[in-house]
Order: structure tokens, then sequence, then C-alpha cells
């Protein structure tokens, strides 16, 4: 038996293709761009010949994210929080906290022992708690976004950046460089924004596991969430997959029936 | 804001300004002192909650919004709100709030500076909702966690006139939580030293109106900025024969400054009132903006919130109830209004400020349409500022050097009119 998972996020479309056993046998990741429909045959295409399957040998295929709506196939759609909870327990088999930074909004959940989702809530609309905001800021530090992290991790402090919106919020990055501060300093600052956003949504409960694509192209957000709140925090393998690996377990329960 | 071009040295500070330190020392070391020692019954009450009755039953008293502002001038704030967010108070209510309650969560303290690792655990916390209901919030937060009394006042908001029904209400309350207040103080009530609370309370309230009038004058020798510090003993010593001395000290020096002509700012080309709360996080930077634009700001509805002309000592509890109603942010908008017209005239000013702060509706008076019937009324620009009294999130340094100089040059382009001509 195969699945698919896919996950339509706001940054990024991905799609894990698992076996009967939830064994990834294929995965891609592509940038979002133009229409979801055709990220989502790009990724999809890329997953199935990493996995050496066709379409047709698909028993269900599982959607979630922003644009789960406009998936050209799906038999199964799940909201990102029960995926990501899933795709997280999965992993860990116990109680713990899931906080998934993606590129629209952050979501802290709380799941117990069964693996239930106890509570979820997202970040309030607030553009400098959403990892978007790394792009924008990328673009005033002159560099392309992968280039954020490595800037950041040079930076000896961070340059704070506090605003409610992030149109003030780059402009306040744009009066930063005016006064001096290095763009590895405003790039730490960036990455403690959204750190601190989030830990403003709800409480956190011990132990706490990052999913989404944010992680793992800034782990600097990571390392701020850690540092900020004094807890352990640990990144889930491969987390920008989570919503999309937990996708495909809700595809592998509709196709046992 | 935070590096303004345009910016001048201040006028050489107060004399007075070495007692005031040591006064605002003395202040929380004592209540600190009598928290841990046990020494004094402590109770928290709100900035203009019914102080007198706990100054007359011995109790030492902490302001807990008092210790919002610090939080915010020394910046702490941004970093423990968030904290209190977690656990479910809104970044939408108001920040003291959230700025307090966060710092207590992240045990952390601007009053470290004065030897203290915590606000002083108080053992009864009393508030009146006449400035707003999150001071209850806020109180019965603590009351949970310490399983102490939370008692206070429900007062009426919006009033337009002050009847002598309203009065009578607010008065069976206090009257009301006497007995609550003694069973914590473990004494009766006295009533001479309630009246002679009172009447300190009115003597303070006197004499610091004394020394904010002192900025009729031309030039100002006090502005707004300089009165938010030195309103300390007002807020926090209010009742106390020590604020007396203090506001008389400060009074003298101020009328030497008017007969010397000496103002508070090198130069006083124009003047403007302020109304809302200050921006604590960006008090200076504001402070040396204005004065690098020649520009005082003489005036504030927020720094005369602690004058409380109704305070009788012949009638304690009656007076005290009137003296809570009566004030500006208890009051419905056309009260509001003719305030700020006759301060306007009083205090001469070319402008208007008004601080919308996000986080304190309660104390924004720009919701209503009230800034432009002013405009419209007493023919004097207004300036309406986005920011928050704690939450700096709310506010954008460039957006608001740029209005206020935008404001100044509209000032100027008025002509020599409009300079001092507002209200001649």
């Amino acid at each position: 038996m195969i699945v698919a998972g896919v996950d339509l996020g706001t940054e990024c479309v991905k799609t894990v293709v698992v076996d009967g056993d939830a064994k990834i046998l294929g995965r891609a990741t592509v940038p979002t761009r133009g229409y979801f429909q055709d990220c989502f045959q790009e990724a999809t295409g890329t997953a199935l010949q990493e996995a050496q399957v066709s379409a047709s040998q698909l028993a269900a295929v599982c959607v979630t994210g922003f644009a789960a709506s406009c998936a050209p196939i799906s038999s199964r759609t799940m909201s990102e929080t029960l995926c990501h909870a899933r795709g997280a327990w999965h992993k860990t088999q116990g109680p713990m906290t899931v906080v998934d930074i993606g590129g629209r909004d952050p979501k802290v959940i709380h799941v117990d022992a069964r693996g239930t989702v106890t509570s979820s809530r997202s970040v309030r609309k607030c553009g400098v708690g959403i990892g978007t905001f790394l792009m924008f800021a990328s673009r005033h530090l002159d560099v392309h976004p992968t280039r954020l992290m490595d800037l950041a991790s040079s930076a000896e402090k961070a340059a704070p950046v506090g605003s409610y919106c992030s149109v003030f919020a780059e402009v306040e990055v744009i009066e930063l460089l005016r006064q001096g501060s290095t763009a590895g300093e405003i790039a730490l600052g960036c990455m403690q924004s959204i750190a601190d956003r989030i830990l403003e949504i709800d409480h956190f409960e011990d132990p706490i596991f990052v999913t989404g694509g944010v992680c793992e192209y800034f782990p600097g957000v990571v390392k701020a969430l850690a540092s900020r709140s004094a807890l352990a925090v640990e990144i889930l393998p491969e987390p920008i997959l989570t919503g999309a690996y937990g996708a495909a377990l809700f595809a592998l329960d509709q196709a046992r029936g | 804001m935070a590096s303004t071009d345009r910016t001048a040295a201040p006028e050489p500070g107060f004399r007075a300004s070495s007692r005031l330190k040591e006064l605002m020392a003395e202040h929380f070391t004592g209540v600190d002192r009598a928290a841990r020692e046990k020494s004094a019954p402590v109770a928290w009450c709100t900035s203009v909650g019914p102080v007198e009755l706990l100054r007359a039953l011995g109790f030492q008293v902490f302001f807990p919004e008092n210790h919002g502002a610090l939080l915010g001038a020394s910046r702490v704030a941004g970093e423990v709100m968030g904290r209190a967010h977690a656990i479910g108070y809104s970044p939408d209510i108001c920040s003291y709030l959230t700025s307090d309650i966060g710092a207590y969560l992240a045990r952390k303290t601007p009053l470290s500076r004065y030897g203290l690792s915590a606000a002083p655990r108080p053992d009864l916390l009393l508030y009146s909702t006449n400035q707003c209901r999150e001071v209850r919030d806020w109180f019965e937060f603590y009351g949970r966690e310490w399983s102490v009394p939370v008692v206070g006042v429900t007062s009426f908001r919006d009033l337009g006139e002050v009847e002598d029904s309203h009065v009578d209400a607010i008065t069976r309350q206090l009257e009301a939580l006497v007995p609550a207040l003694e069973a914590v103080a473990g004494r009766r009530l006295d009533p001479a030293a309630l009246e002679l609370a009172v009447e300190r309370s009115r003597t303070c309230s006197d004499l610091w109106r004394q020394c904010l009038e002192a900025s009729a004058a031309r030039p100002a020798p006090l502005t707004f900025f300089d009165a938010t510090i030195q309103m300390g003993p007002a807020v926090v010593l209010r009742g106390t024969a020590e604020a007396c001395d203090y506001y008389r000290l400060l009074a003298a020096e101020l009328a030497e400054r008017v007969a010397a002509g000496r103002g508070a700012l090198p130069r006083e080309r124009f003047r403007l009132y302020w109304d809302g709360m200050p921006i604590w996080g960006r008090l200076r930077d504001l402070a040396s903006l204005f004065a690098g634009l020649e520009t005082s700001v003489v005036a504030s509805t927020y720094c005369n919130s602690w004058v409380f002309d109704a305070l009788d000592p012949r009638d304690p509890l009656r007076s005290m109830a009137r003296a809570s109603l009566e004030l500006f942010i208890a009051r419905a908008e056309g009260p509001k209004q003719r305030y700020l017209e006759r301060m306007s005239r009083q205090f001469q000013v070319d402008g208007l400020v008004f601080h919308d702060a996000r986080t304190c509706p309660n104390n924004s008076n720009v919701r209503f349409g009230l800034a432009q019937r002013l405009r419209r009324t007493s023919r004097v620009p207004v300036l309406v500022l986005d920011g928050d009294l704690n939450d700096l999130r709310c506010f954008s340094d460039e957006q608001a050097r740029t209005n206020i100089e935008a404001f100044v040059e509209q000032l100027e382009d008025a002509g020599p009119a409009a300079a001092g001509g507002g209200h001649p």
C-alpha cells in the first residue's frame, strides 16, 4: 500500500510518499510560486519519481495547508494542526508541545500521551510573528533569504526589531541600517522578534518540538526560542516535512479503511 | 528615535531632584522592609484609589501602576510582557498590567536599583475602577497568586456632571471597605487619622497643582517630561507629610525660575499640551526631540490627574468619593472637552498633542472625535501620535518623529500670529 501526503503552504509545497509501514519512499519540497496546482504537480511528481511509483498506484492522498483546497487530486483533507501533531507524535510517541513555524502563522499545539491534540493556538494577526517576515527582511538587507542565517550567526548582539506590523518592522530595519547596525545584528533581531511573538502565543510544556519550514532554513529562530524561553527546544528531523508526513499518516488510515 | 538629529541639551536639573531621589528610594525600601519584616501591613493601591484609608490604618502602600511606569521607562516591559500574553492576558489590554504580571513571572524588576528583588508582597490589594476595569483584573491575578484579599470600589465612568447620587454611592462603597481594611490592619479606623491623611492629600494636591501651574509662565520652567518624573511623590506618597514637604521645595524652586525668566528649554518658540499617557520607553527621546525643535510641552492631562480639588478633611469619605469621580479620566466627552479648552487657554498653548495609546483606551481621548471638535472650537492645531504607554511594538519612532517635525513646521508656517498666538 502506498499513499501520499501533501502540505500546500504559503512558502513551500511539500509532498511525502509512504508505504504501508509509514516509511518514507519519496519526498519533495518546492517553493510556492504561481498557481498552487502547478506546485502540487511539481512536488508530487518529484516525490513519486523518487519513490519510483506512479500516481495511479496511490491508494489515498491526504492534503493539508493554506492551499489544500487547490489540490487537483485528493481523497482527504486535514488541518495543518492535526497533521503537524500527528507527524510529530509519530516520531516522539509521547506528550509534547509542538511549535509549528511555517511561512504563515506559527502555532503552539499541545499533544497528549495518546497523540490527541488538546489545544492549539496561532499567533495573533501580526506580520512580525510569521516566517514570511524573514523574506521581507532579507530584501532590505540585500541578501538572499538563505543567507540570513549565516548573517545572524555572525552577530554578537541583536539589533532589536519590535513592531506588530511587518511593514513598520521593515521601516525599522531600514532605520537600523541608517543607524549603522550590521546586517547580521538585524538578521538576528528579526529572528528574535519571531521567537518572541511565538513565546507569547501560549504556555509551553516540556518537551518542546519544533516543526515547519522556518526552523529548517532559519535555525536561529529556534535558538532564539530556546534562549529567550530558557526551555529545551528540539527540532524534529526533516521539520519542513512534518505536516506532509502527518497528512500521509491520515491517508494511510483512510486507505486501511 | 534613539538617535535624533535635532536635539538640544536640557537645562540643568532641579535642585529638588536630589531630595526626590531620596524620597523615592525611601518609599520603595520602606514598603519592601515592611513586607519582609512584617513590621507594618502592606497594601497595593491603584494610583488614584482611596489611599487615605490605608494611610490612616497604618499601611505601607505600593502602587503597581508606578511599577508599570518604571518597567516602561527602563524598557524591561518589552522583555517581559510576552510572559503575561502567554498565560492569556491579551496584548490588547493595558500594558502596565501585562508588563507588571510579566515581570512577576519573569522575576524581573527595575526596583533592583533600590535593592529590591521583586515588588513588595502585599497583605491586601485595594482598587478603584474610576480609571479602568483593568486594575481590578490586575489585582485579582495577585489575589489568586498570594491568597490575599482584593477589595475595592466599582466606580462610575463617563460621567457628565458629578451628581450627589454618584457621590453617595461611592461613599457607601468606601464605608463598606473599612471593616475589611481594619481586619488586615489589625486596628480600628481612627477618624482623626483619616482626616489628617485627607488633609495631607489635599495639601499635596494643591502644591502639585501650584508646581504644574508654574508652567503657565513664559517661558515654562517645567515640561511635561520633567513633570512625569517630578510627580513621583504625588503618586506614591499622597497622604503623607513627606510629599507635602517635597512639593513646597519644588514649588519654591519653580517660583525662582519663573521670577528669573528661566525656562525648561534654552529657547521656547512654541508651547504644546499633551493629552494621554506618557510613552515611557521614549520619554527621553521625545523630550530631546521637542527641545531640539524649541517646543516646550508645558502641560498635560496626565500629570494633572493627581490634582484632587474636592478633598476636604472636614468630610473625608464623601470628599474622597467626589474627588475620585471628578477626575478627567472618569468623565464624559463634554467635561473632557471643556477641561482641555480651559487648560489650552490657561497655558497659552499653540497646539495639542494627543497620544492614542493602543492598550489604554480609557486614557486615549481621540477615539470619539474630541480632537476634531477641539480643533474647531479652540482653533488650536492638533497632532495625534499613535503609540503606547509601555508596548513599544505599537510605536514607530520614524513615524512619530516625522509627524512631530511636520507639526512644528505647521506651527512655523502659520506665522508669528500662531507662535504663542493660539491663546493670547
